[in-house]
């Protein structure tokens, strides 16, 4: 099969299921009031986009992923490359970290509340550190993809600590890197969200988590559209970089 | 251009272009001190082609890369061109791995210029250097392959140039084709051949195969097992170029036996 013709079958599945939220809740085959048409989510898809109520809410939930992901990624990373370098550390703190990593960050949402209320700092502190975990797991991962014979190999043409880092550690880590910085994102947007649908003033979760309780589904249905719309987006673009970047990983 | 070893050599080595005295290596490992190379000295000469063969574990790899300057000696001394190696030096020694070795996410044009990259040599000088190296080794059209596209013998190829593309005065080789098939391990011995005899350079070659020893050596220097002693040095006075009849002579046949009698009394 070739690239387009994938392609075409992706576009007409996708169109099918358009065309079926479109025209089934019409006819009647499903209930409108729970799944709203199509074309009356879009309506009101560009109908909320020009409230200024939900502008406030887009900027409020954007720059909590952003300050969230600038905290959780770096800090993240640094402690798994000081737990892959150091034996000592690692051997310490890997087996706790699984453990940790292994329960639901969700259920220390209340804490978070408790110690930090329901503002914008409870929203950060929570997501990076829903994120935290992930990114250190896979920042370990890609200090321990490199090989000690690239390093070897590098040492004996007389590369300098630096040269070794540039030149042997990041292009082998690349690849495990642009990866762990998507699903960083996907981590950090959901505790975002769950942030802000637990408990909150401002910002998309708590918007659409209202129009939920309220049974307003055109709206809710155009707020989980927006979301998937920048989610996707974000994802997508760092998997084209993954793959320009990791095409010799075969 | 930075050099972080820059050494100065003499023009003529008052001896050997390489000379290991006295050299003495112990492990401190948990049960205690295991001792791994015992006294030993050699000299080659410049321009000549060593190969150091022996059991497993009799540390043959680690008097390569004590060699390379990438392992620590406990006592003696290792002399290159007339001074001392304590650190890697790529002006002097080129250094070819076991498995090759190659960067994956750099093109085989890219691992060859790699060394000069390192020091930071311009663009022009590296493209042409490399290129050069390609044509040597027998690649040419193939430098903008990654290593996944080449075949294993390819790969090994691409190292040796990666070796020589500094135009070091030694060559310290690891085993380099003891993961290659027999028939490609054969073309490949009479490559490395060619490639010496048009770059002159002196080299050091570790290998398990005695066939190949003989086959590739001027002089074989015998191993034994841990801890790793000299226990003979066999002169290899075959005629060069070397052919793939010679393998059936009498005189390839008794050179063989003779390695193997001392790797077994060694052993």
């Amino acid at each position: 099969m070739t690239r387009i013709q994938l392609i075409l079958i992706r576009l007409l599945l996708l169109a099918l299921v358009l065309a079926a939220w479109e025209t089934l809740p019409r006819q009647g085959v499903i209930n409108p009031m729970l799944l709203p048409p199509l074309g009356d989510v879009l309506k009101t898809l560009v109908e909320i986009l020009g409230r200024p109520q939900v502008h406030e809410a887009i900027l409020v939930t954007a720059a909590e992923v952003i300050v969230a992901f600038v905290i959780a990624v770096p800090l993240g990373a640094l402690i798994g490359v000081a737990l892959a370098e150091s034996d000592y550390f690692g051997q310490i703190f890997k087996p706790l970290l699984f453990y940790v990593f292994s329960v639901p960050k969700s259920i220390f949402l209340p804490m978070f509340i408790l110690i930090l209320g329901i503002g914008f700092q409870q929203k950060v502190a929570y997501a990076a550190f829903s994120t935290l975990f992930v990114v250190i797991m896979s920042a370990t991962a890609a200090v321990e993809s490199v090989k000690p014979d690239h390093v070897l190999v590098a040492r004996s043409y007389g590369a300098t600590q630096l040269q070794i880092l540039t030149r042997v550690y990041l292009p082998s880590m690349m690849p495990i890197l642009l990866e762990t910085l998507r699903i960083s994102m996907i981590f950090n947007f959901t505790g975002v969200m769950i942030a802000e649908m637990y408990a909150s003033r401002t910002g998309l979760g708590s918007l659409i988590s209202n129009w939920g309780e309220n049974f307003q589904l055109p709206q809710l249905f155009a707020g989980v559209i927006l979301l998937a719309a920048v989610a996707i987006a974000f994802n997508e673009s760092v998997r084209f970089l993954e793959h320009r970047y990791s095409a010799w990983r075969t | 251009m930075t050099q972080p070893h820059l050494t100065l050599v003499r023009d003529e080595p008052a001896h050997g272009a390489i000379e290991v005295a006295q050299l003495t290596h112990v492990y401190g490992g948990r049960e205690g001190q295991v001792p791994a190379l015992e006294n030993i000295s050699l000299s080659v000469g410049a321009g000549r082609f060593v190969v150091i063969v022996g059991p497993s574990g009799c540390g043959k790899t680690s008097l390569l890369m004590m060699m390379a300057g990438l392992r620590h000696q406990s006592s003696g001394t290792i002399e290159v061109q007339g001074a001392p190696i304590t650190a890697p030096d790529p002006n002097r020694v080129g250094v070819v791995f076991q498995e090759a070795s190659l960067f994956p996410w750099l093109t085989a044009l890219d691992n060859i210029a790699f060394p000069l990259t390192l020091r930071g040599a311009p663009h022009a000088e590296r493209q042409q250097r490399a290129e050069a190296m390609l044509n040597l080794v027998g690649l040419s059209g193939f430098g903008a392959r990654y290593p996944h596209e080449l075949s294993g013998g390819m790969k090994q190829r691409v190292s040796i140039a990666r070796g020589l593309v500094q135009d070091p005065p030694v060559l310290l080789m690891d085993e380099p084709f003891a993961a290659l098939d027999e028939q490609t391990r054969m073309t490949m011995g009479h490559e490395l051949l060619r490639i010496w005899s048009q770059t002159a350079k002196t080299v050091v070659f570790v290998t398990h195969s005695l066939t190949e020893a003989v086959y590739l050596a001027d002089e074989v220097l015998v191993m034994s097992a841990r801890p790793g002693r000299i226990i003979d040095r066999i002169a290899i006075n075959l005629p060069r170029p070397r052919s793939y009849e010679m393998m059936g002579t009498e005189t390839f046949g008794r050179l063989r036996d003779r390695i193997w009698q001392q790797i077994r009394k060694g052993g």
